[in-house]
């Protein structure tokens, strides 16, 4: 991906470098970097340039990065936002996390997660997308309705899968009764994560419209040159389409993986998200995050939770870094930037 | 046998349609029974007698209607200024030439990729410092900040527009910042439908902020919805009524979708792709 905006940036930016002097000469290396001296134009283009970006910076310097260094102070201390005497406490909040079974269990718990939604809401949303990208009549509708649940509110989303999963007043246990099984309590142990699974697949339409855009982004010459050479339509996938749609996969993969581990569906699944119900969410859906609130909701412990937190973006960072690592080779940028044509 | 094969993909399609739909549709069937139909066995698949009563029970079963004011307010002051702020930002980075623009966003993009439970903590801690706790001051401050996100998409539009737009302009003596408003701004109207429609929705469906930084009284919407249909005697939730409350608060969003999925599905779909 970066590589791909990166060089979105550089076209963009070169392009109007250009704009106050003569164009360059077009055996000169262009690196987006403005190499005429600034006229009276360039210096009102950075003026402007700043300015724009301003209000911008200012709340990426106090609500990002001010946070974010207030919540590495906050998990080195006994914190409960509260009362007034906060103690520094080194990295005893660390200690307590690394050496407390909830964390590995619930990190375990989260990964499997993670490893069980992104994966096969990316494949279902490539399905949706491939099925939908044939000349079908009325693709428009059937597009929208694909797509809707993924504009549903998280709340609105979690009532409609708390009534179709109500132990007593659900359609999936009155399909059950109908085909003559006895009622399931979907919402507890062991079949509460299945449900989380369900609800975030159901969302799967974003991962479709993502896809469908690739695959109408396609070069056509590609496919019927493949077409003519006798490949069918499997291998045309294998071979042409999947590596051609790798940076949008990848993409996907990325947003995914960083989304899924943040995921709340589970509390807002639980009867009525409040302090209390966050402990109570079921063992299976007791994700990481899960346990982040209650600390911080249930149990007040604002340094601990911060602690967390941090954990929890090392792990996000490891992760982003291996995937980028892993799929070096894999993610073909063959692409024109659009900024190009 | 190419009849029967397209048969066969719109009968999937059909399936995949009606799967998908069906969440929707028991929300609205339960929304519509009444409180001895909820309790019977085998389950009734649709209501013998439609309960229509059951959604002015739900907006009165609490204020409904004013935290869908509530609601209302935040999501329409923090969608135009960060439409406006994301605006500006955006035509900064797609049309002017400067040192620096590439680290300023660099940093811009990697700020999408961190998660953003992280400042949660500090950010309660320092609107509760600041007083603008119960107060809606942080939608305001996050509003005129921007999102990355909508940034990106603007600068993407901003970048494919005709140069001579700008030069005639300058050559008449126009400030960039006029150039902005009153040329870039009126053409990007998809944008702007798509980032105003986005940042609507996120507000309205967001559970998180409001419910950590409002008191119960001045929340939204979401969390009311989510947290107040319950049986005082048994703490029980009261389904119908539930049902009832998220279809109309998940309506409004919907309405708009319907409205504006074309550019909606645009945007989202080349912001997804870069």
């Amino acid at each position: 991906m970066s590589t791909d905006q990166a060089s979105t940036d550089q076209s963009s930016t070169s392009r109007l470098a250009e704009a106050p002097a003569k164009p360059p000469p077009p055996s000169r290396p262009t690196d987006g970097r403005p190499r005429v001296r600034l006229g009276a134009r360039g210096r009102q283009q950075e003026r402007v340039f700043w300015l724009s970006v301003t209000p911008w910076l200012l709340g990426f310097l106090g609500l990002t990065l001010y946070p974010l260094g207030y919540a590495l102070w906050l998990s080195l201390t006994d914190s409960d936002g509260i009362s007034p005497n906060t103690h520094f406490i080194g990295l005893d909040n660390y200690k307590e996390l690394l050496s407390d079974p909830v964390t590995r269990d619930t990190l375990v718990r989260t990964g499997i997660f993670v490893a069980a939604v992104v994966p096969t809401g990316i494949i279902a949303g490539l399905a949706l997308a491939v099925l939908i990208n044939r000349p079908i009549r009325g693709r428009g509708i059937y597009r929208t309705l694909l797509y809707l649940p993924a504009v549903f509110p998280p709340v609105g989303a979690a009532m409609a899968f708390k009534m179709v999963f109500d132990r007593d007043t659900g359609a999936a246990n009155g399909i059950l009764g109908f085909l003559g099984g006895s009622p399931v309590t979907w919402l507890a142990d062991p079949y509460a994560r299945y449900v989380l699974l369900m609800l975030t697949l159901w969302g799967c339409g974003n991962a479709m419209i993502i896809s469908l855009a690739g695959l109408q982004d396609m070069p056509k010459e590609l496919l019927e040159a493949a077409r003519i050479d006798g490949a069918n339509s499997w291998q045309t996938f294998r071979r042409i389409i999947l590596p051609l749609l790798s940076p949008v996969i990848f993409f996907q993969v990325i947003t995914g993986v960083i989304g899924a581990l943040q995921s709340i569906m589970p509390m807002l699944l639980a009867a009525n998200p409040s302090p209390a119900a966050v402990t109570s969410v079921p063992q299976g859906n007791y994700l990481y995050m899960i346990n982040v609130f209650a600390q911080y909701l249930a149990n007040g412990r604002f340094g601990y939770a911060s602690a967390l937190l941090w954990v929890l973006f090392a792990v996000i960072l490891v992760v982003t870094a291996l995937i980028f690592r892993l799929s070096s080779g894999a993610v073909f940028y063959n692409f024109e930037p659009e900024t190009n044509k | 046998m190419i009849l029967a094969r397209r048969t066969g993909l719109y009968l999937v399609l059909i399936a995949l349609v009606a799967l998908f739909v069906s969440p929707f549709g028991w929300l609205v069937v339960t929304a519509f029974k009444d409180n001895s139909e909820m309790a019977a066995y085998p389950v009734h698949w649709l209501p013998e007698k439609w309960q229509f009563g059951n959604f002015s029970k739900a907006l009165t079963f609490f204020n409904y209607l004013g935290y869908a004011r509530n609601s209302l307010i935040i999501a329409t002051i923090y969608s135009v200024l960060i439409t406006l702020s994301s605006a500006w930002a955006g035509f900064g980075f797609a049309r002017m030439a400067a040192r620096g623009k590439r680290l300023v966003f660099g940093v811009l993009l990697s700020t999408m990729m961190m998660p953003a439970m992280i400042t949660l903590i500090p950010t309660y801690i320092i609107f509760a410092r600041l007083g603008m706790i119960d107060t809606y001051w942080p939608w305001v401050l996050w509003g005129l900040a921007g999102a990355p996100y909508l940034i990106f998409l603007f600068r993407q539009f901003f970048a494919h527009m005709p140069r001579e737009l700008e030069e005639a302009a300058i050559v008449d003596g126009c400030g960039y910042g006029r150039i902005f408003w009153r040329i870039f701004l009126p053409q990007s109207w998809p944008v702007l439908a798509t980032s105003m429609l986005l940042s609507f929705t996120w507000v309205w469906g967001d559970y998180i902020a409001p419910s950590l930084l409002l008191s119960t009284d001045h929340t939204t919407l979401a969390v009311a919805v989510a947290t107040q249909y319950v049986n005082e005697s048994n703490q029980a939730p009261i389904n119908n009524l539930m049902a009832a409350g998220s279809v109309l608060y998940i309506l409004p969003v919907l309405l708009l979708f319907f409205v504006l999925q074309r550019g909606f599905v645009t945007g989202v779909s080349t912001s997804g792709l870069k």
